[in-house]
């Protein structure tokens, strides 16, 4: 590997002191129906941390993202965000949410608003900021993702990288502490995945903790601390990017690889 | 008598009470429209809710009264109401004992159960995305129920809607049967006081045709506000030279792959 996994910017976590941590799930199970999506996940992330999760489709690595802000619900084991746990009570899921911003495969931008209303919703309804104040706020993350000039206009008239940038922006606007990333360039047409890493990786130098689903392996070497290797519901192996693409471990994570890597 | 079936005397003669007429028509028509309205959301939350107890009335309310012949409903509620000795006893007699309130009730029940299905299929097209992102922002449920999915929903429904108005002013004329004098009322009065039946029947539903296509006209401009995220892409798309050059492009295309393929 080449000078792009010795420049990561991350110090090995095992040599920093310990940061508080962020996420901690301990024993988490997930069924659909019959179907055990999740099966005893165990993962700690701390404050500042970025974390890739990878996995075969249908491994679990979604559902898992997708149970921090508990869009779905787990059905066993523990799930505390910053010191709040999940227990289904719909104040903590509140409380949890505001935590965690969260970015999406498909976008999901609000067709009907535009950029700037798009950006403006969620902190005067989520945090009842005043007006002008949430207009302040959209404007300034709008720029933050470099698509401040595009404010007033339709979600449908954007590129899709732009509507990308701008759910980011949307997701930021609520001051999130942790952000998740659900696959956020597999929707995107190869010469628009390059400006989405671009925004995460500003995201990432500035110390926000981030959990990503993500096929990007070069994002991964370049910012992750640590990659996650999920397969059939479990976390099969996890190591720093350089361990887990210099040197796997298990059968199955080199199987994996040797695929996606061709 | 000549050549035309109409005579413009007797037309122009009856139109004030033809116009009379109408303007109960129209009447009744707004009464029940924003009666209907202001019903069918809670009817249709009801009817979605995850409580038997809320959706189990609400199914069997939709299905009865969208069952139920209106001639059929009118005159068990006109005759009907009057057999309840509480009601004609009771204080509310006034309402129950006059034909137009009758009218009303009856066209009610039958135009909520249709708006039912109008509204829950209109809810349920808004992409679960959408509220799941609108949910991981942190916005409040009751809050992501008025600024995303209802306003998305009108939109979506709003075609379904407009059919479901246009049937009901026509059919509003059958409340002349439970001696309501709308429009239709009238036009078989002169029809009985003159044999002619062809002048008011055509003055009639030459009236009724204006009222109908007031309505397709307010339904365009209702349209054209609420899609205007969609008409924002239009006119961006709309340079005629852009618009061709893409065709000639395809085109284009189109003849190299022939080629290709001789």
């Amino acid at each position: 590997m080449t000078s792009l996994a010795t420049e990561a910017p991350m110090a090995s976590p095992v040599a920093e002191p310990l940061r508080p941590i962020a996420v901690e799930m301990t024993g988490v199970d997930k069924w659909y129906g019959t179907f055990q999506a999740l099966k005893g996940i165990d993962l700690t992330v701390r404050k500042g941390e970025k974390i890739v999760i990878c996995g075969p489709s249908g491994s679990g690595k979604s559902t898992l993202i997708r149970c921090i802000n508990r869009l779905e619900p787990h059905d066993k084991g523990t799930i505390t965000v910053n010191g709040i746990e999940l227990d289904g009570s719909p104040g903590r899921t509140q409380d949890v949410r505001l935590e965690c911003g969260m970015v999406f495969q498909q976008f999901n931008l609000f067709p009907h608003l535009t950029i700037l209303e798009n950006c403006m919703l969620a902190p005067r309804l989520g945090r009842g900021v005043a007006k002008e104040q949430a207009e302040a706020i959209a404007r300034r993350y709008l720029e933050r993702v470099r698509i401040g000039e595009q404010a007033m206009k339709y979600p449908s008239q954007l590129s899709g990288g732009q509507q990308q940038r701008v759910a980011i922006a949307r997701a930021l606007c609520m001051e999130p502490r942790i952000m998740l990333f659900d696959e956020p360039t597999s929707a995107l047409d190869p010469e628009m995945i390059k400006e989405v890493l671009q925004v995460m990786e500003d995201l990432a130098a500035e110390g926000m903790t981030m959990i990503c689903v993500t096929h990007e392996m070069g994002f991964a070497r370049r910012v992750a601390n640590r990659c996650v290797f999920m397969d059939k519901g479990e976390i099969v192996e996890e190591a720093t990017a350089e361990d887990f693409f210099g040197n796997p471990d298990s059968d199955r994570l080199k199987q994996f690889l040797a695929q996606i890597l061709h | 008598m000549n050549a035309l079936p109409i005579d413009p005397a007797l037309a122009w003669e009856s139109l004030p009470a033809m116009l009379r007429g109408l303007m109960t028509t129209v009447v009744v028509t707004v009464i029940v429209l924003a009666l209907g309205l202001m019903l069918c959301v809670p009817v249709t939350l009801a009817r979605m809710s995850r409580n038997p107890l809320l959706a189990w009335p609400a199914a069997v309310f939709v299905v009865f009264f969208r069952g139920a012949p209106l001639l059929i409903l009118l005159y068990l509620v006109y005759y009907g109401f009057g057999q309840i000795e509480v009601l004609r006893d009771g204080p509310l007699w006034f309402i129950f004992g006059s034909a137009f309130a009758c009218a009303v009730i009856g066209l009610t029940l039958n135009h909520v159960a249709f708006m039912v299905d109008v509204v829950r299929g209109s809810l349920e097209a808004v992409p679960a995305g959408l509220t799941e992102a609108s949910a991981a922002l942190g916005i409040p449920p009751r809050d992501t129920f008025r600024q995303i999915q209802l306003p998305l929903a009108m939109r979506y429904g709003l075609k379904a809607y407009q059919n479901e108005v246009v049937m009901f002013t026509k059919g509003t004329a059958v409340i002349s049967v439970v001696t309501v004098i709308d429009l239709t009322a009238v036009a078989n009065e002169v029809f009985e006081l003159t044999y002619d039946p062809f002048t008011p029947m055509l003055t009639a539903g030459a009236l009724y045709w204006c009222l109908v296509n007031l309505i397709r006209l307010g339904f365009r401009k209702l349209e054209a506000y609420l899609s205007r995220h969609h008409i924002a892409v239009e006119k961006q798309r709309q340079p005629a030279s852009a618009g061709f050059t893409a065709l000639a492009a395809r085109w284009k295309l189109a003849l190299s792959q022939k080629e290709q393929v001789l």
